[in-house]
């Protein structure tokens, strides 16, 4: 249970990152950039602009960004210089202000989920609000994280009864009067109906389960996706070398890759960033959910969680027995998907 | 605003003219106002309404749909909210703040009942234990009153609205409820959805996770129609509605016609 | 110093001088080199939306090839095994060619590797010390491990020994012996390694069973030994060196087997998948028969499995197997019946269904198509180039002249 006072309006600005509480006030950004020493990534970048013999602002930039280390090892410095750099960049790039947070994990919080799977209609809100949320590829080269599967009841067939298979000798070592449905791969992922809910259908969103032993985090080659305190899984866009390996290991398949230069249009793009979340990626590297991590770790729900009509969307911290995740969990009838994997998700299914 | 204006009409065709121009007048000031603004729906199509506008820091307070104008996204998620009042919170599940956004802003004729109809003399009141009857007016909400979709029967509309006083609630005991506290009402019936919904559990919530956090709670009337809550036969509170388009195919798949399988298709 | 600046020397000085046919292959495989050029271009400029990957099958022709590679260069150690294990005599003479098959099958494994990631300009975020090696976690790493291991071992070892060809001296066994000892090994290890990468995944039911690595490395050592019958035809057809029938002939024998057992294994996966489908068959289910009328890799694998079957049921009539005119081309329908086999029949229908039960199809780009066969082409150049060196040291047409 934690009794941090919580900033009333999400905001990356007024919520300082600790990373700059921890800095003495007189070390502005630009002060960490004069500072930084040894190899580090600003003398690379003076290297690099002296190879390049360039004042392209934004070349320097890239360069800088290519040389940086893994966001996890940098220190309070080289993150804060990260931060500058991006924040710069994308303001260019977007034409507006854009912030990069770099708040980190809240000690004790972790993050849960969890989804009424009995009240779900298919609207697929959630899957369009988080891409407004979280800065997705659009149009021809669209991104969603959450994808929603319609599930047909299944079906019963009296006609049929006596349609078994095979029935040498009048013996039937099964039927067809009883057709199953409901197991994930039976779900229809294109539906596309006038209205939801349809009648014969109930709906199962998938989207990355947080879990508590990831398989995606173990393939990894150079441990540019990794578990955050909070329980989150995150990427460090400027590490991922696009090997895949997760996309492969991942049984929820809930991560997506950057195939092309992400399309997100300036107007679409969403200024309130967090590095490990929903800044703008580039080409080439993977991404996933993160819970809206600009957005959680500032007190405020994920944008699926807000967005979805009929409310069957929970969040909220699993060490808090008052949240009303925990309340969930000790009240409904709950489930987590593929448990056989022994990915301990953090993503739970329930019916009231 | 549409469906205002065609409830309109049919108060014009009906009823006193006077009444309707004076009821047109009030309520075409704010629909002339914003009139190429976006509007959009959180909840209820119709029934819960935002205007999209700039929040500064280049957000603006909803993005919306391009294709079915419902909300997608909300930059402050208090925008247009007020303390949820006098809603007794009785047990200690939640310390956080709670707001709500009044009901009484998405009601067409709210500006008008209690002053200029149901005022006590127009039209003539009627008694609370009066038996049902067809309707004459309000035909739109309610099309066929002696056949409610709401309480299988058992209910009809002085159950829920007060008899003298139109612009309140009326609990069992008799006493007056807001329209901006439907909660109060729906509970008198539906006590573990009531409880369930109190506790976080049923129904939504925007704003901040904690349990300690500022939310703003999304009352009944915000997702489920009370003059239809059976749905005919679908017997479901909540009413169906029109999806967000399907995720884009991936490449070298023209259509995704090899799901329709099984039953039905 | 002198004697080994005169190696380097002499050794390319060979390699480049050639007869018109000898350009003329080069040329040819040129061409598929500057196809490679676009699209290599294309791919580094645009990024990976050039090819027919998707997020639902994001493994593709790159990781097919690249798997099937593994294994033939792994399938060399057929040639060195018996050599220095059973000290077959014939094939002790060429077990240099063995090793500079492997260089150049590793080379091909690096560049699709290169063309499968996404990012290859980071790929320095793998080494050690400046970036992040997740080792023993992860088992990409391990597959660079190996990979860089088997390539080193080979260079060593192939070119210690051409190099005390040339100039004459006797082999240090002392150092070569537990060179080529651990090589064989470490052919295994690749492979396994591999199999191991892929079949480690729970969220891929098709590949995720312990048949895996076996599967790997049966048809590693039926398609690396094929390669290497018709690489020896072809040196014994156009050059000077002569390898022996009892080399040739052992290396059919251990191609007949090892593709006996691959079928073999094949089958059991087959039985057990289909007495019983369940939800985790349906990527072979798909492979096998398509699905609600979704069946590009259906031709693939009957293809795959006629070629198998028929070279198998050849290979087993001694008359033929024994006949080196028609044996290479039997050894190429083993080739390509095992690269389907293990790549577009063993990667592709790893992702389809997807972990969440989407059915969708894949078509490799011509993008994909340029970069791959130019990957081959460069690999068949190294691999022209190598044994061209090897040979001439082996005749004794490039040696140390000390005078």
């Amino acid at each position: 249970m934690t009794d941090h006072k919580l900033p009333v309006v999400y905001n990356a600005e007024k919520a300082a990152p600790d990373a700059e509480k921890a800095a003495p006030d007189s070390m502005s950004r630009r002060g960490f950039v004069k500072k930084a020493g040894g190899v580090s990534a600003t003398s690379l970048l003076g290297t690099a602009a002296l190879m390049t013999n360039t004042d392209d602002a934004q070349a320097n930039t890239e360069w800088a960004e290519w040389f940086q280390g893994n966001y996890r090892l940098m220190s309070q410095e080289e993150k804060a210089e990260a931060v500058a750099r991006l924040e710069r960049r994308y303001s260019a790039e977007y034409d507006k202000k854009v912030t990069v947070d770099s708040t980190p994990a809240e000690k004790g919080v972790l993050f849960g989920y969890a989804l009424n799977i009995q009240k779900c209609i298919g609207c697929r809100r959630c899957a369009k609000a988080c891409v407004e949320e979280n800065n997705q590829s659009r149009g021809d080269q669209e991104i969603e994280w959450i994808r929603v599967l319609k599930m047909e009841k299944g079906d019963f067939d009296a006609s049929k009864m006596s349609e078994g298979y095979p029935d040498s000798y009048g013996i039937q070592v099964g039927g067809n009067a009883y057709s199953a449905s409901g197991v994930v791969l039976e779900g229809e992922h294109y539906y596309e109906p006038e209205k939801v809910p349809e009648e014969d259908a109930f709906y199962m969103p998938i989207q990355c389960m947080q879990c508590e032993k990831p398989p995606c985090v173990k393939v990894c080659p150079v441990r540019t996706t990794y578990r955050e305190p909070d329980g989150i899984v995150v990427v460090d866009y400027n590490w991922c070398i696009g090997c895949r390996m997760c996309i492969g290991a991942c049984p929820y398949w809930a991560r997506r890759f950057n195939w092309g230069e992400p399309k997100l249009p300036k107007e679409d793009m969403n200024p309130k960033t967090h590095y490990l979340g929903n800044r703008p990626r580039m080409k080439g590297v993977v991404e996933k959910c993160t819970f809206c991590v600009q957005r959680t770790r500032h007190g405020r729900y994920p944008a699926c969680v807000e967005v979805c009509p009929v409310g069957a969307r929970k969040f909220g911290n699993l060490l808090d027995p008052d949240s009303e995740i925990r309340r969930v969990l000790a009240t409904k009838k709950v489930f987590r998907l593929k448990a056989e994997a022994n990915t301990y998700p953090k993503f739970f299914y329930y019916m009231d | 605003m549409q469906m205002n204006k065609r409830t309109l009409t049919n108060m014009i065709v009906k009823e006193s003219k006077i009444v309707a121009i004076f009821c047109l007048l009030i309520l075409s000031i704010p629909s002339a106002a914003f009139a190429e603004d976006k509007v959009c729906f959180e909840g209820r199509e119709g029934a819960s309404t935002v205007t999209q506008r700039d929040i500064g820091e280049e957000l603006k307070n909803v993005r919306c749909s391009d294709t079915t104008d419902a909300v997608l996204w909300w930059g402050d998620p208090f925008d247009g909210t007020q303390p949820m009042g006098d809603m007794p919170i009785e047990a200690d599940y939640t310390h956080g703040e709670a707001v709500v956004k009044p009901r009484t802003e998405q009601l067409g004729l709210y500006a008008v009942c209690g002053i200029a109809c149901h005022n006590g003399t127009f039209p003539p009141p009627v008694e609370a234990d009066a038996p049902p009857r067809t309707l004459t007016m309000h035909t739109d909400l309610v099309p066929d009153a002696l056949n409610l979709q709401h309480g299988n029967g058992g209910i009809w509309c002085l159950d829920c609205h007060d008899a003298k006083t139109r612009n309140k609630f009326v609990d069992n005991a008799g006493n007056l409820i807001d329209f901006n506290e439907p909660q109060q009402l729906c509970g008198k019936c539906h006590g573990q959805v009531y409880r369930d919904w109190r506790e976080g559990m049923h129904g939504k919530r925007i704003g901040e996770w904690a349990s300690t956090g500022k939310k703003r709670w999304f009352v009944c009337t915000e997702c489920h129609n009370p003059h239809d809550v059976q749905q005919g036969e679908r017997k479901s509170g909540f009413a169906q509605l029109a999806p967000e388009p399907a995720p884009q195919l991936p490449k070298g798949m023209d259509n995704a016609d090899h799901e329709r399988h099984g039953s039905g298709h | 110093m002198k004697k080994l600046m005169s190696f380097v020397v002499d050794y390319w000085v060979y390699v480049l001088k050639g007869g018109p046919k000898f350009y003329a292959w080069l040329g040819f495989l040129c061409i598929f080199v500057i196809g490679w050029t676009y699209g290599n271009f294309m791919q580094l400029s645009e990024g990976m939306i050039v090819t027919g990957l998707t997020d639902q099958v994001s493994w593709g022709l790159y990781l097919a090839n690249f798997v099937f590679l593994v294994g033939v260069a792994a399938g060399a150690v057929t040639v060195v095994f018996p050599a220095y294990v059973y000290k077959h005599e014939a094939l002790h003479d060429v077990t240099v060619l063995g090793e500079m098959l492997a260089i150049a099958a590793v080379v091909m494994c690096m560049l699709f590797v290169l063309n499968h990631m996404g990012r290859p300009d980071r790929l320095w975020h793998m080494l050690p010390l400046i970036g992040i090696y997740n080792f023993p976690g992860s088992m990409l790493a391990w597959d660079v491990i190996v990979l860089c291991g088997y390539l080193v071992l080979n260079i060593v070892g192939g070119f210690y020994y051409l190099y005390k060809k040339y100039s004459g001296e006797p082999l240090n066994k002392g150092f070569y012996m537990p060179v080529i000892y651990i090589a064989i090994v470490w052919a295994l290890s690749i492979h396994t390694v591999t199999a191991f990468l892929i079949n480690t995944m729970p969220a891929r039911p098709m590949w995720h069973h312990g048949m895996m690595p076996i599967r790997f490395i049966s048809t590693a050592f039926a398609a690396g030994p094929a390669l290497i019958i018709i690489v020896f035809t072809i040196v014994r057809d156009n050059t000077k060196f002569w390898i022996k029938d009892e080399a040739i002939d052992l290396l059919s024998q251990i191609v007949v087997w090892c593709l006996g057992i691959a079928l073999f294994l094949t089958l059991s996966e087959v039985v057990t998948e289909f007495y019983h489908p369940t939800e985790h068959s349906l990527g072979l289910q798909y492979l096998i028969l398509g699905h609600n009328g979704l069946s590009a890799l259906v031709p693939w694998f009957w293809f795959s499995i006629i070629a198998m079957v028929t070279s198998f049921i050849l290979l087993l009539i001694p008359s033929i197997r024994k006949d080196h005119k028609k044996l290479p081309y039997i050894c190429a329908l083993t080739f390509a019946g095992i690269w389907v086999e293990k790549g577009m029949g063993l990667i592709i229908p790893g992702s389809i269904p997807t972990p969440i039960g989407e059915f969708t199809q894949y078509t490799p780009s011509l993008i994909e198509i340029f970069n791959s066969l130019g990957n081959w082409a460069i690999g068949f150049i190294v691999l022209t180039l190598l044994l061209k060196g090897a040979i001439g040291i082996l005749l004794g047409e490039v040696k140390y002249a000390n005078e």
